[in-house]
């Protein structure tokens, strides 16, 4: 009852509002299965988009990294030029460091294998690899809020 | 009313006392009081339910606001940051991502010893309980009743068998009043 309804207000929303129907498409529906290709190219496809802003990225990047999976080089890479177009370089070593943790117990593997990948990208855009920045190992102790 | 007082609204039938207080107050939207919670901070995410605070944490790294205040050192590297990042040393890269998050993910990861303070606070407050309990056994309570002698105890078992209570499954059916003993 209620997609029928929904998809009568969708409907109906579309024709009032001329709601473009690539966004109609994006939503997915009950039952179908998202293929890890499929998955990738949106997000891909996401990062990639001309004029998407800082608060868009963090929010990508936040739903990647909450999710149970390793994103796939191409998916980092898009990432990684997000930032370099909103100007935001902490924001891309964040993103390695987040794309590194979410290798989990694999890291010995899968992490390699990232590097491999996206290390032309890395090249390209000056971003340095964690091991570069030294952020491999914990830099500085956090001072007590007490002590401040 | 009282809510819209507060809320700094100026009412036209309000007395002389709460026209007072409607001047002194400010009229804070949720907008204003969100706001000041980032203290100045540059607001770049949504973070977690819209609220401008700042967190490390592994499940959500983009928190809402940049960690720093904006001062001009920081505001020159951000300039610097607009061209070509392989111009940018390695300390401006560092500088730059101190700038947005407090600790890494290997800093806000590491172990720490902190099980050693709730180990401790958790054996203290077991002592102390068991202290507690001791001296209020010891201490805190007034002797036995006298019908807890064993002679008199003896005595109600005595009756309680003479007046057969419980005589099926209880205690009364144990005893055999043929022998005059327990069964």
């Amino acid at each position: 009852m209620l997609r029928i309804t929904a998809g009568k207000v969708a409907s109906a929303m579309r024709g009032s509002l001329g709601v473009t129907s690539t966004r109609v498409i994006a939503v997915r529906q009950h039952g179908t299965e998202e293929s890890a290709e499929a998955f990738d190219s949106r997000y891909e496809k996401y990062f990639a988009r001309d004029g998407i802003d800082g608060w868009e990225i963090r929010k990508g990047m936040n739903d990647l990294l909450g999710m149970d999976l390793v994103p796939s080089p191409k998916v980092i890479e898009s990432g990684l030029r997000a930032c370099r177009r909103v100007n935001d370089i902490a924001l891309a070593i964040r993103w390695l460091e987040g794309c590194k943790d979410k290798c989990g117990d694999q890291k010995a593997t899968i992490y390699p294998y990232l590097l491999e990948k996206i290390s032309p990208t890395l090249k390209e855009l000056g971003v340095p690899t964690i091991e570069e920045i030294g952020y491999d190992k914990p830099e500085l102790a956090l001072k007590s809020v007490y002590d401040i | 009313m009282n809510l819209l007082r507060f809320a700094g609204v100026r009412l036209p039938g309000a007395g002389r006392g709460t026209d007072r207080v409607s001047t002194i107050s400010r009229r804070f939207t949720h907008h204003d009081a969100t706001r000041a919670m980032g203290g100045g901070r540059e607001l770049v995410g949504y973070g977690i339910n819209g609220t401008p605070c700042y967190i490390d944490c592994a499940d959500f790294p983009f928190p809402a606001i940049r960690y720093r205040v904006v001062d001009s050192a920081i505001c020159a590297l951000r300039e610097k940051e607009l061209g070509d990042w392989k111009k940018l040393t390695l300390p401006d890269k560092k500088l730059l991502y101190r700038h947005s998050f407090c600790q890494t993910y290997a800093e806000f990861q590491h172990f720490t010893p902190e099980w050693k303070l709730a180990v401790g606070i958790g054996l203290w407050s077991t002592a102390i309980a068991i202290l507690i309990a001791l001296i209020i056994n010891s201490a805190g309570y007034d002797e036995y009743p006298e019908t807890f002698q064993e002679e008199r105890r003896q005595a109600q078992l005595r009756r309680i068998i003479h007046l057969q209570i419980e005589p099926i499954t209880g205690l009364s059916s144990k005893w055999d009043y043929s022998q005059n003993k327990w069964k």
